[in-house]
């Protein structure tokens, strides 16, 4: 997906300008000029020259708007990317009232499914991972990963 | 004597032994499967090694890297598809080479240069380290400053592609490092409230999300069929390869102090290396022409530097906590978790740990030879993992990774937003090694600005009023100004090819 280096370039121009306001308001070190705004204020500074110069360039360049590369425009390419984010946002959502052994699998497995992984073999590959990863961060290196429903079962 | 012997007692005690062999099956598997770069390994390695000691989480993420650079010549040579970056110099060569019959001859000069690569950058580290180490122990905060922006500089400056692309990424870098508590007055910063960004940006889901969630994204979307190159005997492997290295033994010597220097740079490493010195192979060669053919030379050349390279950044990194490519960005940022904080201090008052660091290098680097064997005569089974089943396990293993170091939920989130922020940003051909090296560099270089401020009294040509200092200081404004002139004048190139296309 590429943009325009002038759609980037203004995001970063809102970002520094942002980040330079929000800087005046740090405090600095008594007696001096200079304290805990004066870098970000230096930094955004940069930002600003740099990302307005993408402007520049992304107006000059005359490239559309938005441009999709030929990868992202294979058949469901687009929907197995966006599974990633949702894989993730759900895995967080759902950990800690389901637990790690109650929600890993079943995610695991559409995950799969979405990337055209056979039936069978998801399954297998969903509960064998989840046993994998609970085996090395849980057991071995004592990572508290939450049991959720399962809590008051094993208690 | 007795210092080498204690620091091979230690390198070789049976936890770490036992860590480095498991990280080199690791890194051997990273290397070989296409599209799992080195860097992204050692990201995935993070989780783990902070559950480790300070040397074998360093042994754990230097095996790795040293065998998943020379595993990504695997599906170079058998596939044409380099395994990671580094290997892609040379893939053209080594493949025409296996399409001639001659796969043993390319994966085993691909193996015996990436050995003696690797040994020459370990000499040259530990030759070169120590020294600066010592020399080095005088600096002031001036002199931090200076070097730190220096590093970042040198990031804008080698990394491919627009240099104001380049010096974006670095900005973005320097403001996410400053998110959180301010060391110096205490005061929060960007933290949008009370919010777990009060503690700062954690860095292990950073790096996590920058590496693995952006190949992950990419590699999701179109995942590649699954291959079965054809599989090597032993006998076949290494017959020729003596003779071929043998004849081309100049090159392996310069490519190899090439590499290691490309690597101290900052925002240079091991693919980058290989690239200069295959075309500087190219350009000393006898028979230029024959490059790209199937001709060994290239290969020798280029896969003894990217080898070489990994030692070589390890020199800044020691020595000054400076990062000299995106894995010695990944162990700082570890070391410092761990409460290591890199600098020449660490080479006075614990030569121990760096003997023994040292030594690891070579241990590593020297079981590259019998495990890289087993693994190209496992080449057929290794390249036979489908992509499709590999990368929602890696996504679930990125997932738990970021959660485990602060057991917090909130880091996973941060590690899916900086993966989709760093994939837009790397679509739109915005370098992400300038990023991390500033965002490990960032609160480095505020603490030496605001001690050198407080102690110069506010008086900025105070910066410039040590000799070393001075020097940084002019050599650091002058990349500014030609990176800046470089810029102008491409761009200005860019726009009359536009003007006249138009």
């Amino acid at each position: 997906m590429r943009w325009n280096d002038a759609v980037l370039g203004a995001i970063f121009v809102i970002i520094a300008l942002v980040v330079a306001l929000d800087a005046r308001g740090f405090p600095d070190l008594p007696g001096q000029a200079y304290g805990s705004g004066t870098l970000p204020t230096l930094v955004a500074a940069v930002m600003f020259c740099l990302g307005a110069a993408q402007i520049v360039t992304g107006v000059r360049s005359r490239a559309p708007a938005i441009r999709l590369d030929a990868w992202m425009r294979a058949p469901g390419a687009a929907w197995r990317m966006a599974a990633v984010p949702l894989f993730v946002a759900a895995f967080v959502l759902l950990l800690r009232p389901l637990g790690f052994p109650l929600v890993t699998p079943p995610l695991l497995f559409a995950l799969l499914l979405v990337m055209t992984v056979r039936p069978a073999t998801a399954l297998v590959v969903a509960v064998a991972a989840t046993a994998g990863i609970w085996f090395v961060f849980a057991r071995l290196l004592g990572v508290p990963l939450p049991l959720g429903l399962l809590t008051e079962i094993v208690y | 004597m007795e210092a080498l012997l204690a620091a091979f007692a230690a390198a070789l005690a049976p936890q770490v032994l036992l860590v480095v062999v498991a990280a080199s099956v690791y890194g051997l598997f990273i290397g070989a499967v296409p599209g799992l770069t080195a860097t992204m390994g050692t990201a995935l390695l993070v989780p783990l090694t902070f559950f480790l000691e300070p040397l074998a989480a360093i042994g754990a993420i230097v095996a790795a890297s040293t065998m998943a650079i020379f595993a990504g010549d695997i599906p170079g040579a058998l596939l044409r598809i380099p395994g990671t970056p580094a290997s892609a110099a040379y893939t053209d060569d080594a493949y025409r080479l296996t399409q001639k019959g001659q796969a043993g001859l390319a994966l085993g000069t691909n193996l015996v240069c990436s050995v003696l690569g690797g040994l020459i950058g370990v000499a040259i580290l530990v030759l070169a380290a120590p020294r600066i180490a010592r020399f080095s122990l005088g600096f002031s905060s001036y002199e931090y400053f200076w070097l730190a922006l220096l590093g970042l500089s040198c990031a804008t400056a080698v990394s491919r592609g627009s240099a104001v692309k380049g010096g974006l990424s670095i900005c973005a870098g320097l403001l996410i490092s400053m998110i959180g508590i301010d060391i110096v007055t205490g005061t929060p910063r960007f933290t949008f409230g009370d919010t777990p960004l009060i503690a700062g940006v954690s860095i292990i889901p950073v790096l996590i999300g920058m590496f693995a969630i952006t190949e992950i994204l990419r590699k999701c979307a179109t995942p590649a069929p699954a291959s079965r190159p054809e599989a090597l005997r032993l006998g076949a492997l290494f017959a020729g390869v003596g003779g071929t290295v043998w004849r081309y033994k100049g090159g392996v010597a310069r490519s190899s102090v090439l590499g290691a220097f490309i690597g101290a740079l900052p925002g240079a490493g091991a693919d980058i290396a290989a690239w200069i010195s295959y075309a500087v192979a190219k350009r000393f060669s006898r028979e230029p022409r024959k490059f790209g053919t199937g001709h060994a030379e290239g290969i020798v050349s280029a896969s003894s530097s990217n080898n070489a390279a990994l030692s070589g950044a390890y020199v800044p990194a020691l020595v000054f906590g400076i990062p000299g490519d995106t894995i010695t960005a990944i162990l700082i940022g570890v070391l410092m978790m761990k409460g290591v904080t890199p600098g020449p201090m660490v080479f006075v008052m614990d030569q121990g740990l760096v003997g023994a660091i040292f030594a690891i290098f070579v241990v590593a680097n020297l079981l590259l030879l019998p495990l890289g064997t087993v693994a190209i005569l496992l080449s057929q089974r290794l390249l036979a993992v489908p992509a499709n089943v590999l990368f929602p396990i890696i996504l679930l293993f990125c997932a738990i990774g970021a959660f485990a170091t602060n057991n917090a939920y909130f880091d996973i989130w941060i590690m899916l937003a900086v993966g989709l922020l760093a994939f837009a940003l790397e679509e739109n051909g915005y370098p992400l090694a300038p990023m991390i090296l500033a965002l490990i560099l960032g609160p480095q270089i505020e603490e030496s600005f605001m001690q050198s401020i407080i102690k110069a009294d506010g008086h900025l040509l105070a910066f410039f009023s040590r000799p070393i200092a001075g020097t940084l200081g002019v050599l650091t404004l002058a990349i500014w100004l030609a990176v800046a002139l470089l810029a102008l004048r491409s761009g200005r190139r860019a726009a009359g090819a536009a003007r006249r296309a138009g």
